[in-house]
């Protein structure tokens, strides 16, 4: 045997085991759930003998499911919108900073996700519920009189959803922006360019590459987030991935919540994929 | 068209002094070398020309106006930067475009810009290419394009060729300085390399410790170094020990020694029984036959081609460098005479 094929064994064995996680535990679930999505509903079963179109004819018929839909995905763009906002100055701060706080700053960035997601969406519950921190301060201000709804609505979604992924966003953006050679704004500089080109003309278009990335992070994060939109929507506002779990689990229609899950995975794999094409950046390829 | 007169400039880091109350005033069109080894302060006084570092006390002046206050975006310089520091996502005419945009000129005389001076750097055809797409040679010549383009005051390069190969960086420094005369703006080359000071510059600037060591021609530094110090660090030298004998009325003083009797001119301190240290640099040394001249046998010798470099020893044990045309060939052990002649002694200071 060459040294190649050698070589080319090793390989395959050093990647055997995630290869074999991956395929046991998602693309073998996966293909479970195409099948599924094509079974008829049953009548106080799962599901009954025999295929059928009717599951996606019925996603297709039904404007509640499609509306949902819809509403699930501009939840996950102004998600990510909001998160790009917010980020960018942090994750620009943190790759540039030089102060002693930086430790300190990148800690509390990370900080979201050493709590258990159960933990961080029920305290978001206590700040945003009508008797919540939020609306007490302001009617104890008198700047309003009632509660403002902050709870089971989309809004409520939104900012808890943010709060989660904001690091996902920060994380990949701060890393391309210390990627980024400080020359380069030295040279942007000594050619006339004040602090706000540099960053809109050098900076920016740079850490196009961690954007894209966060951005895509936020966006898929957002659409399949269950615990928070669960407990923050109630039961007013649901979103798809917490309908998928009620028609698999409260009515227990296997074959129809197979359907609704891969639609949802299926829209968000192509915005994802439209998403990357308009941001493909052309410098990267020699 | 610009006059630069640096005046007692200072730049304390607090740890350090990177440049300690340095003096220098270039003139219009000049190409000037800041020459040192690293650490030197020389690349911290072309960011304080730049703007980039904001000087700790002095003055810097362009064409007499005070520049100390003035950002760097408003200096007006072109920078050429060690890593070419070349926009990646912007193609060569879109990097040439950058400051030509930045001072709002119409879209018409941008590309007119464009094109002339990428016909002079020789890459018209690579208008529409990425950085990432062009030879290390071409991006040094697109970072040049992108100083140019914007007609700026004054030209500043930070050791632009140390990233290039020997043989693109012989070629480097002929193109550039040609551009240089063409144009004929004024120019601050900071190099750590002696060669590429000397081949370029109208004069060179040495630095050591944050302060100029010597400032002068190419020539003057070379055959007149102001001290061991500068005459080690631009070219090989041989350094003799030697006694002075007497000192004349005329201004010279004779010297005896491993090399003597020869007659130099004094330096201050210099009296009869003082120790003196004598400059002669390797090709200065003529081989001869045996008999005509200091005896001495060679030791090891290095061919490269155009020349020869050969290591001899005197009879006092004194090892001297010795380099010659390859017409004149010797080998190991063969005993050869030393022939200097006097003018090309140089006394750089007396012994304490």
């Amino acid at each position: 045997m060459n040294a190649r094929a050698t070589k080319k064994r090793a390989s395959l064995l050093l990647i055997a085991p995630a290869g074999l996680l991956i395929f046991f535990f998602l693309v073998l679930p996966y293909l479970t759930i195409v099948v599924m999505s094509f079974r008829v509903p049953g009548d106080g079963t799962p599901y009954a003998p025999g295929f059928t179109t009717g599951n996606y004819l019925h996603f297709f018929s039904d404007s509640f499911f499609l509306v949902q839909t819809f509403n699930t995905l501009m939840i996950g763009a102004v998600c990510t919108l909001v998160c790009l906002l917010l980020g960018f100055p942090v994750a620009w701060q943190l790759a540039r900073g030089n102060s002693r706080w930086r430790g300190i700053a990148y800690g509390i960035v990370l900080s979201p996700l050493l709590v258990g997601i159960v933990i961080r969406s029920y305290g978001w519950t206590i700040i945003l519920g009508n008797n919540g921190m939020i609306n007490r301060t302001l009617i104890s201000m008198g700047l309003v009189d009632r509660p403002v709804g902050l709870m089971y609505n989309t809004l409520g979604i939104v900012i808890a959803l943010s709060h989660v992924f904001l690091p996902f966003m920060i994380l990949p953006i701060m890393s391309a922006i210390q990627g980024i050679d400080p020359s380069l704004e030295s040279a942007a500089r000594s050619l006339g360019a004040s602090r706000a080109t540099i960053i809109r003309r050098i900076i920016l278009p740079l850490s196009m590459p961690g954007i894209q990335a966060g951005c895509i992070l936020t966006f898929v994060l957002s659409l399949s987030a269950y615990v928070t939109p669960a407990l923050i929507g109630g039961s007013k506002v649901k979103t798809m991935a917490v309908t998928v779990v009620d028609t698999l689990v409260d009515t227990f229609q296997w074959p129809f919540g197979s359907a609704l899950a891969l639609m949802l995975a299926v829209t968000g794999a192509v915005i994802v994929v439209i998403f990357a094409r308009l941001t493909r950046m052309k410098w990267k390829v020699a | 068209m610009t006059e630069v007169s640096i005046e007692r400039l200072t730049m304390d880091y607090g740890v350090h002094l990177a440049v300690d109350g340095i003096s220098l005033r270039i003139r219009n069109g000049e190409f000037i070398s800041l020459l040192g080894p690293s650490g030197c302060g020389k690349t911290t006084t072309l960011k304080m020309i730049a703007g980039f570092e904001q000087a700790t006390s002095g003055a810097i002046r362009f064409d007499g106006s005070d520049v100390m206050q003035v950002p760097a975006e408003k200096r007006d310089i072109g920078m050429v930067f060690q890593n070419y520091a070349l926009f990646p996502h912007m193609t060569v005419a879109g990097n040439l475009a950058f400051g030509l945009e930045m001072r709002k000129l119409p879209k018409a005389e941008i590309q007119s810009r464009i094109a002339k001076v990428l016909e002079m750097v020789q890459l018209s055809s690579h208008a529409e290419r990425y950085p990432i797409q062009l030879s290390g040679g071409q991006q040094q010549r697109v970072a040049l394009a992108r100083a140019l383009v914007i007609e700026p005051k004054i030209l500043l390069l930070d050791e632009p060729l140390a990233n290039l190969d020997a043989k693109l960086r012989e070629e480097m420094r002929v193109f550039i300085r040609e551009i240089q005369r063409r144009v004929g703006i004024t120019t601050v080359y900071v190099t750590h390399d002696q060669a590429e000071a000397m081949t370029m510059s109208d004069r060179v600037v040495v630095m050591f410790g944050g302060k100029i060591a010597q400032m002068g021609t190419p020539a003057e530094i070379y055959d007149q170094p102001a001290s061991v110090e500068v005459a080690k660090f631009v070219g090989q030298v041989n350094l003799m020990r030697m006694t002075v004998d007497a000192v004349s009325a005329d201004g010279s003083m004779d010297l005896s020694g491993p090399f003597g009797p020869i007659r130099v001119k004094a330096i201050a301190g210099a009296a009869p029984g003082r120790s003196v240290t004598v400059a002669v640099r390797p090709e200065a040394i003529d081989l001869v036959a045996l008999g005509e001249g200091r005896p001495a046998t060679i030791v090891s010798s290095y061919y490269s081609g155009s020349l020869m470099d050969y290591r001899v020893r005197l009879a006092d044990g004194t090892l001297i460098d010795v380099q010659t045309f390859p017409r004149q060939r010797f080998a190991d052990g063969d005993a050869v005479g030393l022939s200097v002649s006097a003018d090309r002694w140089w006394p750089l200071e007396i012994n304490a």
